[in-house]
């Protein structure tokens, strides 16, 4: 029986609503973590010359039969879990066997992907995001990834308007037992004026796109849901993850070429959902951001109506409008 | 065999411990802290989101309300609103997947 494999934490409640979704359609749905392998999870699997991959996951509740997987959901799962009592330097060992033995059958999965996971880690990288996005046609913001000072002094006065820094991979960390985050920044002079520490590491900067509002665009497939994002604060205006309590939202239809311009761009990173972030200018300009291969969206469905679940469904179970 | 790429790039889940790994260490001197970190704020606590008990269901692989026929993720709409504690990480957008 065609079943669905569902890989994602079991506290990811927006994966609920596609399995409920799914289940609500009749499919069959198997769904674990990664964490429940190896200790709440078992998996065998053979290949010869004759057949590929062949086997299966069994749980406690359930079996999964690798033949009869149409499509699957990867949603960052956790990562696996070992017996109390292995030493470190087993239980790396063993997280090493384990992410290339289970984790490498099951990407070895030919069937639908949502999104498959070497594709997204891949298009995590922005600067790989931009240059894909500017071969489809997007608009971008000028960028500048550097660690040098004089690299941003110069861009800076190349740029005839305002500069911004955000970070390049991830902006959130724990320091001092605290979790602190880094939004986008609208650089000041005396910002400009102490670049102390650029050299550590890698930074990037773009020039500030005027914009009447932002849009998280969510692709399910080649389906467009799109969200204008709008805020009444100065820090939610200038990134709107930093004040998420000022935001409104409402449906919008993006121009037929930016959706064409997007498909292209999912289809070049081979992923089948992203949440984008466009800026639109006061003139209606698109101005691609960045895409977000495991997006939020559940928050968006709720604020829009978009049934962003059911084409996530959708695109699992190969419906084609 | 010394693989050229870390094999989680083709696999990737949450690191050990958590998305963002924890550290109880100070922030260094101006020279080898990253200049982009003098930006970094505390999310504001008081704006946090609350989220609901849940248990999961093996049965029907989701998760379900306790004392509630309400299902959380019908009571939850909202992105995870980081308030600074490591436990209350941000949305899957802000923090890294691996």
């Amino acid at each position: 029986m065609p079943t669905v494999l569902v890989i994602a934490a079991r506290d990811d409640w927006p994966t609920d609503r596609v399995v409920k979704t799914l289940d609500e359609r009749g499919a069959t749905v198997f769904r674990m973590d990664a964490a429940e392998f190896p200790e709440e999870a078992g998996l065998a699997a053979r290949i010869d010359d004759s057949h590929g991959w062949a086997g299966g996951v069994v749980t406690s509740h359930r079996e999964l039969d690798l033949a009869d997987v149409s499509a699957c959901y990867f949603r960052t799962p956790h990562p696996f879990r070992f017996a109390e009592g292995m030493s470190d330097a087993e239980r790396r060992f063993a997280a090493a066997q384990a992410r290339a033995g289970f984790g490498g059958i099951l990407t070895a999965l030919d069937c639908r992907w949502v999104s498959h996971p070497s594709a997204m880690s891949r298009a995590e990288y922005k600067p790989y995001q931009l240059a894909a996005a500017r071969e489809c046609g997007l608009t971008l913001p000028p960028t500048l990834i550097t660690n040098r000072p004089d690299a941003v002094q110069a861009f800076a006065g190349d740029i005839p308007g305002t500069i911004i820094c955000k970070p390049v991979a991830s902006p959130v960390f724990i320091e001092g037992d605290q979790l602190k985050a880094v939004y986008t920044r609208v650089l000041t002079e005396d910002d400009l004026g102490d670049l102390t520490g650029m050299e550590t590491t890698a930074h990037l900067f773009q020039a500030w796109v005027d914009k009447a509002y932002e849009v998280r665009l969510t692709m399910a497939g080649d389906r467009p849901f799109a969200a204008e994002v709008h805020s009444d604060t100065k820090a939610g205006y200038t990134d709107w993850r930093s004040d998420y309590k000022s935001l409104t939202y409402k449906p919008t239809a993006p121009p037929p070429d930016v959706i064409e311009r997007v498909r292209a761009l999912m289809h070049r990173l081979e992923l089948r959902f992203g949440a984008l972030d466009f800026v639109v200018s006061p003139a209606g300009e698109w101005t691609f951001l960045e895409v977000n291969p495991c997006g939020q969206w559940d928050w968006i469905q709720h604020a829009t109506g978009h049934p962003i679940a059911e084409g996530i469904a959708d695109e699992l179970l190969g419906v084609t409008e | 065999m010394i693989p050229v790429a870390h094999p989680r790039e083709a696999f990737p889940l949450s690191p050990e411990g958590g998305r963002i790994p924890h550290s109880s260490e100070q922030p260094s001197g101006p020279d080898t802290r990253p200049w982009v970190l003098r930006f970094a704020v505390l999310p504001d606590s008081a704006r946090a989101t609350a989220l609901p008990p849940a248990l999961y269901d093996e049965d029907r692989q989701i998760s379900v309300g306790v004392d509630t026929d309400l299902l959380p993720y019908m009571q939850t709409h909202s992105p995870t609103i980081p308030d600074g504690s490591p436990a209350n990480p941000p949305p899957l957008d802000e923090g890294p997947k691996d």
